[in-house]
């Protein structure tokens, strides 16, 4: 029963973790702007983030995302998988 | 000898006018006695909390347990605040203190209401697709824990439903 079980992740006085990006100058960005490539998976998602695309660095590529209101307040990292799920290959020699 | 015989009869008779007042009143005493023994063993007398049949001679603290989303730390604070003992049975309870414990409990969210909202939260996990709401789906352990031994209840609760 402790109030604050929730804000046990991170420290309170740092507030949420944010990351300078590199945002589109006009909201909503104009068509066919490319999606924000960034590998700062722990940027938190801001409330200004919503209806942008990011493309998320999964260790070895991007991955692209749609922020929805939902995100808000998590980390950009949680929407991209940095795991394969692992598949029996037949090897060819044995 | 008739002097004797009186008073030996005398004797007697006074002992028997000192047992018999003694007599009745072991009877009177042992007759409620009678009645608790009597009471103790048909623990089929119960006490309503909250819609839920407790018996009598049930550890309170221990009743209130039952509820789901009540544990060990709630269910004392909830006697502390109607100051009953933490060792108080079903049966020592007040019928307004009963009645004070089903109005409070009416009022928390407990039972299916949190159930309800637990696995709510795991859905909106899992529809906005966050690494979390994903473990759960797979009935993988969520929290980072070490998946190479182990995880036998994740693998038991975490469903497309969680089991609670």
């Amino acid at each position: 029963m402790l109030p604050t079980r929730a804000l046990f992740g991170r420290s309170v006085w740092k507030g949420p973790n944010i990351v300078p990006l590199r945002l589109p100058l006009t909201i909503p960005p104009p068509p066919n702007t490319p999606p924000i490539r960034t590998t700062k998976r722990a940027a938190t998602i801001l409330p200004n983030f919503v209806g942008l695309r990011f493309a998320v660095h999964n260790g070895k590529t991007y991955v692209e995302i749609q922020v929805t209101e939902e995100m808000v307040g998590r980390k950009l990292g949680e929407y991209v998988a940095t795991r394969k799920r692992f598949t029996y290959k037949q090897s060819k020699n044995k | 000898m008739k002097f004797r015989h009186q008073t030996t009869c005398g004797k007697t008779f006074g002992l028997t006018e000192d047992f018999l007042p003694e007599f009745n009143e072991k009877q009177q005493v042992t007759a409620p006695n009678d009645c608790q023994d009597t009471s103790q063993p048909t623990h089929f007398k119960m006490v309503f909390i909250l819609g839920v049949n407790f018996p009598e001679r049930n550890l309170l603290k221990k009743s209130l347990q039952t509820f789901f989303g009540i544990g060990g730390n709630s269910s004392a604070r909830l006697m502390s605040r109607f100051n009953i003992h933490p060792t108080c049975r079903v049966g020592e309870l007040a019928n307004k203190q009963v009645l004070d414990l089903t109005a409070v409990l009416s009022e928390m969210k407990i039972e299916n209401d949190l159930r309800r909202e637990v696995l709510n939260d795991i859905k909106r996990m899992k529809e906005t697709g966050t690494y979390r709401g994903r473990r759960h789906a797979l009935g993988l352990p969520v929290r980072g824990q070490r998946t190479r031994t182990q995880i036998k209840t994740p693998v038991k609760l975490n469903r497309m439903e969680r089991r609670l």
